[in-house]
């Protein structure tokens, strides 16, 4: 397909996942902080540092801080700027993606302008949230039954997978941001409840405690959020999701990696298949965490150059490939 | 809410939600009504459709009419204001009352239609080799090879399946004997006709009931003939599919959401200039793996942005040495280059004249008369009439570079009248034609307004006419300027077969 069409799926499926990992945070931040007593600098600053915002003023005034999250034009992270751009993506690229999928994406752009949605963000802040999560998945239910699973849909699902195995550390990371004091009494109950509130951020908190109820979720919480094969956002398995759908697109079998994405994927998922969380801790979560990122990001750097922005003015062009 | 839906008007006080349609519609005391032959009395080929668009009460209708609206924005067929981020996006003012033609009236159109198509094809083949029409002195040779749409680069060349205009949208209006008349051809990236098929779409969807009882012809076989009649001009035959691709300028552009429709519906790609290159002359397109031929480009670009390296230089949209490969006869271009001069509307007087010096008929669809202010007997008239005439530039489209003599402020004749004494050759005028109106829905319930009628001609191996074609309609009262630019709006068009 087109290298521009591709890298417009790419980032449709992508913006609307951030637009919906977005909300998770903010939701998860908002539950903590009813349970929990946490001083007025830390409360919200944690969120602009994983999503890469340093110099925001108002980092004190949790309102301020939803408000940029959530609604700002001006940032390009914003829950708006997500779905704006989402819409964007697949209003250039509507002959490529489904009729269903088209009117849903236009309907929920068309709700997050609206009156109604600020009126839901007023005076119903969590079922807002919810509201942003369900837009992603109800776009990709329909993506995934009306639209044919070929390389397009290869390139949103690549989109989607890569995004979200960022998002999931940078969940994970909120932990190291927020700095409770924890007197020696309540440590234990506080740790525990921050650990509950990721899981549940994540969608996590049943598939964990189904499998891992008796382990101290110091490690089991992010062994199971980085490491878990099986469940549907851990760091792992979204990756193994791109690299399917690399191979998906190339033809080639997952052991024979040739492209430089798919080298790049290769690489970090045969990485995470020889460390354990133990190295993880030993390395300190955080700086661990960093390093995923910056792989994936590395990825995504990879992924550009391999199908979008390729250089074709070459004269090895005789025989095309269809 | 950020997109605003046609403006909820409402109905005249004296007519009730209650009261029927038509009850309260006066016709247009001069112009030709499309529905009313008299007061209350309708064409024979309309009798159907007012009495069972006659049975709704205005309240049903104004509620199917915001139904309507509500399909166009939830599709986001809408265009937006983009000076500003969080710009309004406004949908295409769309009509519910359609626009009816009788299917005998339809089938002289239609023939006076191809035969325009076919006489403007022959012109441009001519006027790019030996230029007989000019020699033998029908058209004068300097108005015709001074028109900006020539394009001398085109001489002596044949492109490939010998067809210069594969789509024509030809503009026609009915004058106050309900005489149709040609206003113009464009023959160059004529838009509209997704319009056309999404207000069938919208129309079937709103008024199921209305198409089993009154027998029109579909409308949606247009992608399809249209990709039919590309292929047929495809330069290649070694056995593989030929490559189609749509070239569309961007997604900034105000025609974008018909590109993607067309691509769409035709099943091939949409593509940008940035898209494509050209490597030893033929065109490629960049793909998720590595270049692939294309064989066709149905080009949605004007002829100035294609290729930088033989046309403006500056332009960013197009594919250099694009030119190149057109004139190996690597690709084809639809429509070809240079279609311009028949766009040109100093050339379109002659266009009867064509007809008859190309196929030795008389031409069964006639021209508005015209003026060419290149000549100077014409120039002087217009000059001197100024006031009662409309004026155009005979490069623009869309209304722009217009001027509506009769309604014009005195600065603005004064402005004209420089303009054509500074530039004679970019300026025509015509009489001012009463154009028929439709009755149509406005802030004081229905009321005649005015419209156009801008049929689709597909021509490949073969001629297709589209049956109808875009309804343009003014909605300001007694305006006479159609154009979507200009604040118009649209209304499907049905071609009824005989008994409605």
């Amino acid at each position: 397909m087109i290298s521009r069409v591709a890298e417009h799926c790419f980032w449709m499926s992508r913006y609307l996942e951030r637009a919906e990992n977005t909300a998770r945070i903010l939701e998860v931040n908002q539950t903590l902080l009813l349970d929990f007593q946490v001083p007025q600098e830390q409360q919200w600053r944690p969120l602009l540092i994983i999503s890469g915002i340093h110099d925001f003023p108002y980092h004190n005034d949790g309102e301020k801080v939803q408000e940029h999250l959530t609604w700002d034009a001006s940032n390009p992270c914003s829950i708006w700027s997500s779905l704006q751009m989402a819409r964007e993506n697949g209003r250039i690229i509507r002959e490529v993606i489904s009729v269903d999928m088209w009117e849903r994406l236009n309907h929920y752009y068309l709700w997050i302008q609206s009156p109604a949605a600020r009126s839901r963000y007023q005076h119903n802040r969590s079922e807002f949230y919810s509201q942003i999560k369900r837009i992603n998945q109800l776009l990709h239910g329909i993506t995934d039954s009306t639209m044919s699973h070929g390389e397009a849909w290869d390139f949103l699902q690549l989109g989607r997978y890569l995004e979200r195995a960022s998002q999931t550390a940078r969940i994970l990371d909120v932990k190291y941001h927020m700095l409770v004091p924890t007197p020696s009494h309540l440590g234990a109950q506080i740790d525990t409840a921050h650990w509950a509130a990721i899981l549940l951020s994540c969608s996590g908190y049943e598939p964990y405690h189904k499998q891992r109820a008796h382990v101290d979720p110091e490690i089991g919480v992010p062994d199971f959020l980085v490491f878990d094969p099986l469940f549907p956002r851990s760091v792992r398995r979204c990756l193994l999701e791109c690299q399917k759908a690399a191979h998906n697109i190339s033809g080639r079998p997952l052991s024979q990696p040739e492209n430089e994405a798919e080298r790049a994927l290769h690489s970090l998922v045969g990485w995470l298949h020889l460390v354990q969380i133990e190295d993880f801790l030993r390395a300190g979560l955080h700086e661990a965490l960093t390093d995923v990122v910056n792989r994936i990001h590395d990825i995504g750097d990879a992924i550009m150059r391999t199908y979008f922005d390729v250089q074709f003015q070459t004269p090895a062009i005789k025989s095309p490939a269809g | 809410m950020g997109v605003q839906s046609q403006k909820q008007t409402k109905a005249n006080p004296s007519a009730t939600a209650e009261e029927v349609l038509f009850a309260q519609y006066q016709p247009h005391p001069t112009a030709w009504d499309e529905l009313f032959q008299l007061p209350g009395c309708p064409h024979a080929h309309c009798q159907t459709l007012v009495d069972r668009l006659g049975q709704l009460g205005v309240g049903d209708f104004l509620e199917r009419r915001i139904g309507a609206d509500l399909v166009f924005v939830n599709q986001g067929i809408t265009f937006s204001v983009y000076s500003d981020r969080r710009g309004v996006e406004k949908i295409f003012p769309f009509d519910l009352i359609p626009r009816p033609v009788a299917a005998a009236e339809w089938d002289v159109l239609e023939r006076g239609l191809r035969q325009r198509i076919q006489a403007l094809n022959l012109f441009l083949h001519d006027i790019y080799h030996d230029q007989k029409i000019l020699r033998d002195q029908v058209i004068p040779a300097d108005l015709a090879l001074q028109s900006k749409g020539f394009r001398r680069e085109m001489i002596g060349f044949d492109p490939p399946g010998g067809q210069y205009i594969h789509v024509v949208g030809t503009d026609l209006v009915r004058d106050e004997h309900g005489q149709f008349l040609v206003l113009e051809d464009n023959g160059r990236t004529p838009s509209g006709v997704s319009y056309v098929l999404e207000n069938r779409a919208v129309m079937k969807r709103v008024f199921p009931n209305l198409f089993q009882h009154c027998r029109v012809r579909r409308v949606e076989d247009y992608p399809q003939r249209l990709r039919e009649a590309l292929l047929s001009v495809a330069p290649r035959s070694n056995g593989d599919s030929p490559c189609i691709v749509l070239l569309s300028p961007g997604p900034y552009n105000s025609a974008y959401f018909e590109h993607s429709y067309l691509a769409r519906r035709m099943g091939i790609e949409l593509v940008l200039g940035q898209d494509l290159f050209v490597h030893d002359d033929r065109v490629y397109l960049k793909t998720t793996r590595g270049p692939q031929r294309v064989d066709v480009i149905y080009r949605r670009l004007d002829d100035d942005f294609l290729d930088p390296t033989v046309f403006r230089p500056d332009s960013l949209l197009g594919v250099p040495h694009l030119f190149r490969a057109y004139r190996a006869g690597n690709v084809t271009l639809a429509n070809a280059v240079g279609t311009g001069i028949a766009d040109d509307k100093a050339i379109y007087p002659f266009v009867e004249d064509m007809i008859r010096y190309y196929l030795s008929e008389e031409p069964l669809l006639r021209n508005v008369p015209t003026y060419i202010c290149a000549r100077e007997n014409d120039r002087r008239y217009t000059l001197e009439n100024l006031d009662k005439l409309v004026v155009k530039a005979v490069n623009e489209s869309g209304g722009y570079g217009m001027l509506m003599g009769p309604s014009a402020t005195s600065a603005m004749l004064d402005e004209f009248r420089c303009k054509i004494l500074a530039h004679p050759r970019n300026y025509i005028a015509q009489p001012i034609v009463t154009l028929s109106t439709c009755p149509t829905w406005t802030d004081e319930g229905l009321a005649p307004r005015h419209v156009d009628l801008r049929p689709y001609i597909v021509s490949g191996k073969s001629i297709w006419v589209l049956p109808g074609g875009l309804t343009r309609t003014a909605l300001v009262k007694g305006s006479l300027v159609v154009n979507s630019s200009q604040g118009g709006g649209s209304k499907d068009t049905w071609v009824v077969e005989n008994g409605g």
